[in-house]
């Protein structure tokens, strides 16, 4: 039983991670390299929040505001002009952010690692089926299914959600009706650095900071987005749990298969169904 | 010029310049000694080729920057940790007049360039690579390691897991080939002097996630928890096992489980961890005395194994070089082959001409906090274990 807890954390960490990635496909049809590099910034900004003023939760409240603040200047002073253009352009640029970005982390925080100390609230391991189950996994469970619901509520159920739906599917009928696009767009941006940045956070206290954490991460993200389907927030849900709980039964009973499971999970689903397993069926009218 | 003589000439001036004697004799009188330094400059072991690169800097500082009465110029190069652009790049400085080099951090890299030194006859000296393979009766001659392998290493865990009594044992395994050969060595080793495995899992390079791991561990009957893995997967690992306060119930160790740069990573859940440690400030000899005095002078920080190891490493090197009173490349390996550094930092290394490794101590030490001016978290060294206890014959 207790491997089902920890392939729930296991889940909503991946989902929390790929969240973004699969929100600026789905909207804006950007592929965002970037996006392991924004995961690595918003735990760089994490620490630096808990250096000054020794609370892990106004890092997770704030180090992913300036993250998307980042994101939203990126998103309009780069990617905003090349929008028309084929897609090798936003894949090169985005390409581009992650040098600038870990180069600019290396200037800032240096080559050397740094900490972000368990929250003091989940610090100790609570007894359950049998197991001592960190606290902060369940922390990571609960944050990680309030965050998909509120993401599901935004898009799917709100008027904003409408809004940004529409901008993505026919952004010039959108355009017409009043609603301006470019500003939606650099709000989606915005928002996907931001969930970018959340995971860094949240994954802090469990993973070194250090500069090549958002290439280690990118791969997993990349995962859960084509197994759930692309721009598929749904989706993204589904897999990160199917992906999880294949994991942590990996762990539990093959630890040397887990990853030759996580690839032959990604080339079925591209053989079997390319546009994800849980893609939505597109309608006509 | 008719185009006969043109021609003739050109392939004569070819020849000249091809041919190994007359080149040899072209570099007998080379403005500087040149050393190809190819590190890992970027990424995760960005900082590690941060610190050895200190460490050559103040060496080649030490001895007035000059070899054989000719400046030394070191040309450093950034191999990504992948052994293709060590190559790559470490050839560019060879055809640059490069007379030896120095590297890499990752052992894959290091491999690759060792064929490259076979291939080309140059010098390859290596200070931070464990892999047991680099060093190896009858392999290359030109590739020399004065810092430890991983096969002394684990000879140190089963060491300490004796002195200290544990009876079981359970593992976790890094899965790539020097690590699993190093599980399989300590397997052997740990079951003459009867200690019992219990379990080992292998996780794979770059793991993000222990927890289950570290469940089955928690669960489990083992005394002590032997860690095969280093870097970010050591950090990541104690991380999570701190989480569940297995430190409290079990005792950690492993061959480069921690130092300084992981203890400050890992964070209070360090405290208590047992680890290898390839070179350490707090050794008390004159040498290593003014070694740590320079460095923290220059660099405001104390000496990391990398930084303390690549110091002592070239400056070895450096004086046997002095020694030839020659330019030859051959005099050099020769020389180095059967040197003996006395004046060690971590006291006396003996090169080992069989297989071109530096026979000497295994440092073993656990986390604790350290006294300002000491880092937080400092690793003292509890046991110093001989070489004859680590190294098999040649």
């Amino acid at each position: 039983m207790s491997t089902i807890v920890i392939g729930l954390s296991l889940s909503f960490l991946l989902f929390l991670l790929a969240a973004g990635l699969t929100l600026i496909f789905g909207m804006l049809g950007v592929i965002n390299f970037a996006h392991g590099a924004l995961y690595m910034l918003g735990a760089y900004v994490c620490y630096q929040i808990v250096h000054w003023t020794g609370s892990f939760w106004i890092g997770l409240a704030f180090a992913p505001i300036v993250v998307a603040a980042l994101g939203a200047a990126m998103e309009v002073t780069t990617l905003r002009p090349v929008y028309s253009r084929d897609h090798i352009y936003q894949l090169l640029l985005t390409f581009g952010f992650i040098l600038v970005i870990e180069e600019s982390v290396r200037l800032i925080w240096g080559l050397d690692y740094k900490q972000v100390p368990t929250p003091a609230l989940f610090s100790q391991p609570i007894a359950m089926l049998g197991s001592q189950i960190p606290s902060y996994r369940l922390f990571i469970i609960g944050f990680g299914a309030l965050v998909s619901a509120l993401l599901f509520l935004l898009l799917d159920r709100s008027r904003l959600g409408m809004v940004i739906r529409a901008a993505s599917s026919d952004s010039e009928m959108a355009q017409t009706l009043g609603i301006n696009v470019s500003r939606v767009r650099t709000a989606v941006f915005a928002l996907g650095s931001g969930l970018a940045a959340l995971g860094g956070v949240v994954a802090a206290p469990l993973v070194p900071i250090e500069l090549g954490m958002g290439f280690s991460v990118i791969i997993d993200c990349f995962v859960v987005v084509i197994i759930g389907g692309l721009g598929n927030i749904k989706g993204a849900i589904l897999a990160a749990l199917l992906l999880g709980m294949a994991r942590a039964a990996g762990f539990t009973y093959a630890p040397e298969w887990v990853e030759l499971i996580t690839f032959v999970l990604l080339i079925v689903t591209l053989m079997t169904r390319p546009s994800g397993l849980f893609s939505r069926k597109g309608r006509s009218a | 010029m008719d185009r006969r003589t043109f021609l003739v000439s050109s392939a004569g001036v070819a020849l000249v310049a091809l041919n190994p004697v007359t080149g040899v004799l072209a570099a007998d009188e080379p403005a500087d000694f040149h050393i190809a330094g190819v590190l890992a400059f970027s990424g995760a072991y960005g900082i590690i080729g941060k610190d050895m690169r200190q460490g050559v800097e103040l060496a080649i500082a030490d001895r007035g920057g000059k070899v054989l009465g000719k400046p030394i110029r070191v040309s450093w190069e950034d191999d990504e940790t992948k052994p293709q652009p060590a190559v790559q790049k470490a050839t560019r400085l060879l055809a640059g007049g490069a007379q030896m080099m120095f590297g890499a951090v990752g052992s894959a890299s290091t491999l690759a360039l060792q064929g490259l030194a076979d291939q080309r006859k140059i010098p390859l000296l290596v200070t931070i690579s464990a892999d047991d393979k680099i060093t190896r009766p009858n392999g290359s001659r030109y590739t020399f390691r004065t810092s430890n392998t991983l096969g002394m290493e684990i000879r140190m865990c089963v060491e300490f897991a004796k002195v200290k009594g544990l009876k079981k044992i359970y593992g976790v395994t890094a899965d790539y080939q020097a690590t699993r050969d190093g599980w399989e060595l300590f397997v052997a080793e740990a079951k003459k002097v009867g200690i019992e495995i219990v379990g080992n899992d292998y996780a794979p390079l770059g793991n993000r996630d222990y927890s289950v791991i570290v469940d089955k561990m928690a669960k489990s009957d083992a005394d002590g928890i032997a860690v095969m893995v280093t870097g970010n997967d050591a950090v990541t690992f104690l991380k999570q096992s701190g989480q569940v306060g297995l430190n409290k119930t079990k005792v950690q160790f492993g061959p480069v489980l921690q130092d300084e740069t992981l203890a400050a990573a890992v964070g209070p859940a360090a405290v208590g961890v047992y680890s290898g440690v390839r070179y350490h400030f707090t050794v008390d000899n004159p040498a290593n005395k003014k070694f740590v005095e320079a460095y923290r002078t220059k660099y405001n920080e104390w000496p990391s194994s990398f930084a303390g190891e690549a110091y002592d490493g070239i400056s070895w090197w450096l004086d046997v070089v002095e020694s030839t009173k020659s330019w030859d490349r051959e005099t050099w390996v020769d020389a180095f082959a059967k040197s003996t550094r006395e004046n060690s930092l971590e006291g006396k290394k003996v090169m080992r001409a069989c297989d071109h490794q530096a026979a000497q101590v295994g440092l073993w030490g656990v986390v604790v906090e350290g006294q300002s001016p000491l880092p937080p978290l400092t690793m003292k060294i509890t046991d110093v274990f001989d070489a004859s206890k680590l190294f098999d014959a040649c």
